[in-house]
Formats: C-alpha cells, structure tokens, sequence
C-alpha cells in the first residue's frame, strides 16, 4: 500500500552501476594488483572529498544550476582551519567556524543567484575567481604543513576490517538521499528543478529553496575542507582547482543532468558516478596509460553520459 | 539630472563610454605613464585574442537556448599546438595556417553537433570537451612549450606598422568588420537573433534551427583557432595552456558588453568595448604590479556587479516608463 509512494532510483542509476561494475571486472583482469583490498582502501580515502561535494553538487544541479566555486571554497576553508590548527584553537571552535563560513560562502552565491535571477554559472565562475584571489593573498605563496587535527583518526581508523571513511561515506549518502526522497524539502527541490514556474505556483518558495540548496553545497565544502586537512595535513596553493569538474563528471555519470532535468537523478547515482571516476583514475594509473590523458577521458565521459542522456530523453515522456 | 541618467540607463554603448572614460581617469591617476597615445594603441595588442574570443562567445549566446561555449579557451591552446606541430613537421606557415583553421572548425563542429543536434546542455557538453581540449593539448606537447618559429613569423604579431600592432590591423579589425556584416547586414546574423529571442517563432518562419545553431559553434572554433595563431606569433611559443582562463574573460567581456545570458539581446559593439575596458585594466593593473591572480578577481568583481547593474538599469528604465505614461 505505501510502496506506491516510495521514490524509487530510476532505471538510469542502475546503468551507473553496471558501468561501475564493468569497469572493475575490466580493470580486475587487466591489472593484476587492482582488486586488492589495500588498493581499494586508498581509492575511497583519495576521494573522500569528491564523493562528500558530489551531494553538494547533485543538489545543486537538481535544481537545474551548477556550482562551479565549491573547490576555491573548499581551499578557503581548508587555510581558515589550517591556520586555527597552528594557533591551537578548541576544535569544536575550528569545526563550527569552518560550517559557519562554508554556509556563509554558500548563502553568497545563493543570494546572487536567487535574488537577482543571474545565471548559476556565471555567478559562480565569478565567486570561484575571487575565492581564488582569497586563498592566493591567505597563502602568500607559502605551504602550511605539518596539520593533524584531532579527528584525523577518522580517515585511518577500521570497523571490522572496513576502513570507517567508507561506512561514513555511506551513511551520509544514506541520509541525503531519505531527505531528497521523503522530506518535505528534499521534494521541493526535485519540483523547483524539474519545473520552477509550476512549483512556484504550487506555494514552493522557489527562491528560498534556491538559497537553502546552496548554502548545502557550501557546508558541505567546508566538511570536505575538513576531510582534506585530515588526509594531507596540508595546503598548498592549488588546492581544490580540479574538484569542481571532477563533482560535475561525477553527477552527469550519475544521471543527475543539467537544466531542468529534476525527473532523473538522485545520490545513488552519484555515489555510483564517484566510485567510477574514483576506479578509472586508479586504473589509469595502474595500466600505465599518460596522466596527461586522464582529463581526457574523464571529458568522454562527461561528453558521452550527457548524450546518453539526451538522446534517451525523449523516449518513454512525450514531449 | 534624471533624464542624462535615464539616456545612460536605456543604452548600453552610453553606459559602457561612461565606465571606460571613469577607468582612463582612474589609470591616469595610478599611473602617469599610462595616458600616452602611444601606450594607448600598444595596449590593445593584449586584447587580440579576447577579441576574436569573446566575439564567438557572444554570438553563441545571443543564439539562446542557454547558450555558452566554455571550451574556446581550450579550442585557442589545441589549435595553437596544432600550429605548431604542424610547423614543426616541416609545413609552410601558410599551410599549418590552413590546418590550424580546418581544426578549429572541426572543434567548434564537434560542440555544435553534441548541442544543436543531440541537444546535450551547452554548459555541460562544452565543459566536457573543454577537458578533451585541454587534455589533448597537454598530451600532444608534452606539457613543453613548442618553440622554434621561423623568425618571419614574428612580423604577424611582434611588429607594428603606421604604429598600430600588426595583429590588430591586419587580422582583428578586418576579422571583426566580416563578422559585424555576417551578423548586422545578412539574414545570418537575423536568424541567429531570432533563435535567441524566440526559438518557436524562428521555426514556424522555417529557419532551420540546427543548422544556424551548429555555424554559431563553428564559427567561435574558427575564431578560436584564429587568435590562438595570432598568440602564438605573439609569444613565439605554441603552449598547452595558452588559452586557460580565456573562456572566463571572454564571459565577463560578453557579460559586460551587454549579451544576454538567455540569448536575444546585445550588441557585438558593446562587446568590443567591453573588450577595450577590461584590456585596459588588465595592462593598468600589470603597470601597478598587481598580480595577474588579482586580474582574475577583478573580472569576477566586475562581472557581478555588471550584471546587478543590468538588473537595476532595467528596472530603472521600466520605471520611469511606467510614470512617463
């Protein structure tokens, strides 16, 4: 009785999946030192920080908008913490500072965006430039090195043999995905992103759920801020300049298109999508092929997820 | 007081002249050294790129659906590399010129087929194939810079005759004049308009929006592969990552020239005066000694605060509109 309101992923998460499990049959055959358990524990640690922005980013890209500023975001709170570690403040006080500016952040690109009906992009390229510019003058051209926070026992430690980042990992992807599915805002976000003039009719406060989502996607930076500081213990200069595109690779492959394309899409795909564009870096790596070219391939598949997409969109909804 | 207001608030040309004559006084005051005519005409060298650039990028726009090409910075480095591998490989510079543009052309095809024909996002497909770009050019060189030009060939952009840079006076301004006829003086450029406005309106008139659309693209390529020759000559060295960051400015340029991010509305000829201000700061910022970082978030700046002007200015016209009638 009640499964007819279960949200259920579609049909396009569970093409992710195969692809993922394709890949790693292939790579598992091709190098013989891909499936060891060692190997795949440094692949979830290296990409902690992608898989926690993704959400962030699939959020945002629910909505029909992309968030191109989350990795200079990232970087700016990275050297906020980084220079709290040094000065040996309370590391409740680093972790609330570093949640306050990441909303902060996040709330500035939202208003931008809401209030003054600028296009996604364009705000965020603008915001990703200036952030930019931040970290270079908090820097100055030095490193800061030698961090270890207290909670970076987090990133090392083991349940049962499973590294403690995954089965995080997984809970909060688990989390995000009941509240996209069955609360109340999660739905909205689904209805602004998939048609904002009808939700704004059906009393959806599109501009406030705009807002709300981007100050998501900036808090959720500041906790892979925090992941990254607890992983390299420290910051250099071109921190978090590829994460952007990396997040939005991860969400297309995921099936969480852009523009209006709420229908389709949920974490799960995600998920899937990160742990994709996670193996097949690794697996570039191993099989020995130029690093040069891994950008390359990722751009593939961005390029050829997207066309799978619009070309299977017309099929099944008439339009 | 209101009415000067208002004629600068309707036309952006006017807004612009105003911006660009505040910025000269400001230069002038940084620097004394800035405000020579001979200065004036070296510093537009600096912009022959973003010109040619920001003119492919503001015709994508204006043809709507969400239009925007971020792949030209990378198109600019992949058909300079070309360039110079081609010429490397023994060919003419006249003939590695030829290759340069026919691959250009082929990397604005291969956007304009993903968005006008499979319709994929504009954003998304041309941030995947600006990965592709990019990637292939960093593969192709190596990530070493490809030196070793004939000299003759630092004629097209080192040297300057009646004073005026080479590139600006044989390639710029004559590219620029084509493309304002292709645009404001042939049923080309009404199509493109026309698609951005109204895109249902252009199919019932039986313009063939695939067709249009895919120029549009083919045509930012080409003028990417044009300034990425003209770079190349500039700097001697054909490198990977020439046109890195270039899709940024040339955003801003269109922004701030008055294109419409949701297709229809501007003018090319605001967009070269866009083009004249922010070459004018970047070099009066370079003269300051500011750091090119900084050069970044100036345009980011200057971006956001162009388009919350946009907004005002409208409403203010819309205003005063209303209480006139």
């Amino acid at each position: 009785m009640l499964k007819k309101y279960v949200p259920k992923p579609g049909r396009r998460e569970y093409v992710t999946f195969l692809l993922l499990v394709v890949e790693i049959i292939l790579f598992g055959i091709l190098a013989p030192n891909f499936l060891t358990v060692d190997n795949l524990i440094r692949v979830i640690q290296n990409n902690a920080e992608i898989a926690m922005v993704s959400i962030g980013m699939t959020i945002v890209m629910l909505l029909g908008g992309i968030d191109l500023s989350v990795g200079s975001v990232m970087g700016v709170i990275a050297i906020v913490i980084g220079y709290m570690l040094q000065a040996e403040v309370n590391i409740f006080l680093i972790i609330l500072a570093a949640i306050v500016i990441g909303v902060g952040v996040g709330f500035l690109n939202g208003f931008l965006i809401a209030r003054f009906d600028i296009p996604d992009m364009i705000v965020t390229i603008a915001t990703m430039n200036i952030w930019k510019a931040v970290i270079f003058a908090l820097l100055g051209g030095k490193w800061l090195t030698g961090l270890n926070p207290g909670y970076a026992v987090i990133t090392r430690a083991k349940v049962l043999g499973i590294p403690l980042l995954l089965i995080l990992i997984i809970i909060i992807y688990a989390g995000f995905y009941y509240f996209l599915m069955y609360r109340r805002f999660g739905r909205h976000i689904y209805a602004t992103g998939c048609n904002p003039q009808a939700a704004n009719l059906s009393g959806i406060n599109v501009k406030r759920v705009k807002l709300v989502s981007y100050c998501i996607s900036g808090g959720i930076a500041a906790i892979a801020a925090m992941l990254y500081i607890a992983r390299m213990g420290s910051v250099e200069m071109t921190i978090g300049s590829d994460l952007a595109i990396a997040c939005i690779a991860a969400v297309t492959i995921g099936g969480t298109g852009a523009k209006g394309n709420g229908k389709r899409g949920s974490v799960i795909g995600t998920l899937a999508g990160v742990l994709f564009i996670a193996f097949l870096k690794n697996g570039i790596v191993i099989l020995g092929i130029p690093s040069l070219l891994e950008n390359c391939f990722i751009g593939l598949l961005i390029v050829l997820s997207v066309l799978f997409d619009a070309l299977t969109a017309g099929k099944g909804v008439a339009q | 007081m209101k009415k000067i207001a208002f004629s600068i608030a309707k036309s952006r040309t006017k807004f612009l002249l105003l911006l660009f004559v505040v910025e000269m006084v400001v230069l002038s005051l940084i620097s004394p050294y800035f405000f020579s005519i001979n200065n004036l005409v070296q510093v537009t060298q600096f912009g022959a790129a973003l010109t040619l650039l920001s003119l492919g990028e503001s015709l994508v726009m204006i043809a709507g659906r969400d239009g925007i090409d971020i792949s030209v910075g990378s198109a600019m480095s992949l058909s300079g590399v070309l360039f110079g591998l081609a010429v490397m490989n023994g060919c003419s510079i006249f003939t590695a010129t030829v290759i340069t543009l026919i691959g250009g052309i082929l990397l604005g095809t291969v956007n304009g087929l993903l968005v006008a024909a499979a319709k994929v996002p504009a954003l998304i497909a041309t941030l995947g194939t600006q990965y592709i770009y990019g990637s292939l050019a960093l593969y192709l060189t190596g990530g070493i810079p490809i030196s070793g030009f004939p000299d003759s060939f630092k004629a097209l952009s080192l040297e300057s005759t009646f004073g005026i840079p080479n590139q600006i006076l044989f390639v710029v301004v004559p590219v620029t004049f084509v493309v304002f006829i292709l645009v404001y003086k042939m049923k080309f450029g009404r199509r493109v308009y026309l698609l951005g406005t109204n895109p249902e309106a252009a199919k019932y008139t039986g313009i063939r929006e695939k067709q249009i659309r895919m120029c549009v693209y083919m045509l930012a390529g080409l003028l990417a592969a044009v300034s990425a020759i003209i770079n190349n000559s500039w700097l001697m060295t054909a490198r990977a990552d020439a046109g890195s960051g270039m899709e940024m400015q040339a955003i801003t340029v269109a922004v701030l020239g008055g294109i419409g991010v949701a297709g229809g509305v501007g003018h090319l000829g605001g967009v070269l005066i866009g083009v004249i201000i922010i070459t004018m700061m970047n070099s009066g910022l370079q003269i300051a000694n500011v750091n090119s970082i900084w050069q970044l978030a100036t345009l980011g700046f200057i971006l956001i605060i162009a388009i919350i002007l946009n907004h005002m200015m409208e409403r203010f016209v819309a205003n005063v509109e209303k209480s006139r009638k």
